[in-house]
């Protein structure tokens, strides 16, 4: 009888566990990284080509803007990744979720990139 | 000539990486214990295909591109280089870090019969594919631009 309840709870606790992240802590943390970092990129982007110190610095750091740029994003979207699967993401996710977060970055991603550069093919 | 030869891997590493992200989509919709092992082949190619097109396209755009850019500038289709190839050479990276995640999304969401993680890896491939068609696309005009730029 004591063994059955052991069990039981034991089952109950993985259940609650389970419950509480339905991903893979590698999967997650690279794809919350993944959303941070195809934002970031967005921003960075508006940032240089709007601030002529920012470009400059970006040039002088590796010897072109875009180098610089991407070396960047790599280094985050790694740090990140590791760091948000290191420590416990306390929400409840599962791929669906993930799913939507990933496309949403992307997009808004895409459409501040095309946007920024409009004027110029109007032009 | 060596100009040429490292535009020419870059986009035939890219469109690789397509084909391969095209034929991830398929075998995930069909996804079962038969061909988990493609799957995960097929994810890891994409990735690696990417990444190699991305750094031999970064190395011509950084070394050789300078010189292209002036030509487009000065012709008739100047938005070749000022909205293309600048959408271009920064969407890159949102196409580069997906086919980065794309091997990390297929090892460890498992199993793929399940229907969300079988949606998370499509959705990546399908974002692959779209954007990886937006830069042939892209790549096109580019060239054209120089063409026209070098009618004068």
């Amino acid at each position: 009888m004591k063994k059955t309840n052991i069990k039981k709870n034991k089952n109950i606790q993985t259940a609650v566990i389970k419950n509480k992240t339905n991903m893979d802590k590698y999967l997650l943390g690279f794809g919350l990284s993944l959303v941070v970092t195809n934002l970031l990129n967005a921003v960075i982007l508006v940032v240089k080509e709007v601030s002529s110190p920012v470009m400059n610095v970006m040039k002088a750091a590796l010897g072109h803007h875009w180098t610089t740029h991407g070396v960047f994003l790599l280094f985050v979207f790694v740090i990140l990744g590791v760091v948000f699967s290191i420590n416990e993401v306390g929400e409840k996710w599962d791929s669906l979720k993930m799913m939507y977060y990933i496309i949403g970055s992307v997009i808004i991603s895409v459409v501040i990139i095309t946007v920024f550069f409009l004027p110029y093919l109007i032009a | 000539m060596l100009n040429q030869g490292f535009m020419m891997s870059h986009v035939l590493f890219g469109v690789l990486g397509i084909l391969c992200a095209v034929a991830l989509f398929m075998d995930v919709l069909n996804a079962g214990e038969k061909n988990y092992q493609r799957i995960k082949m097929l994810s890891l190619a994409v990735a690696v295909l990417i990444v190699i097109s991305f750094l031999i396209g970064g190395y011509w755009y950084v070394t050789y591109y300078g010189a292209e850019r002036d030509i487009i500038k000065a012709g008739a289709w100047p938005w070749a280089h000022n909205f293309f190839m600048e959408v271009k050479e920064h969407i890159f990276f949102a196409m580069l870090l997906l086919g980065i995640y794309l091997p990390i999304a297929v090892y460890k969401n498992t199993p793929l019969t399940n229907k969300k993680n079988k949606n998370l890896v499509l959705a990546i491939c399908a974002m692959i594919i779209l954007l990886g068609l937006f830069m042939e696309g892209a790549g096109g005009i580019i060239s054209k631009g120089v063409t026209i730029g070098l009618r004068g």
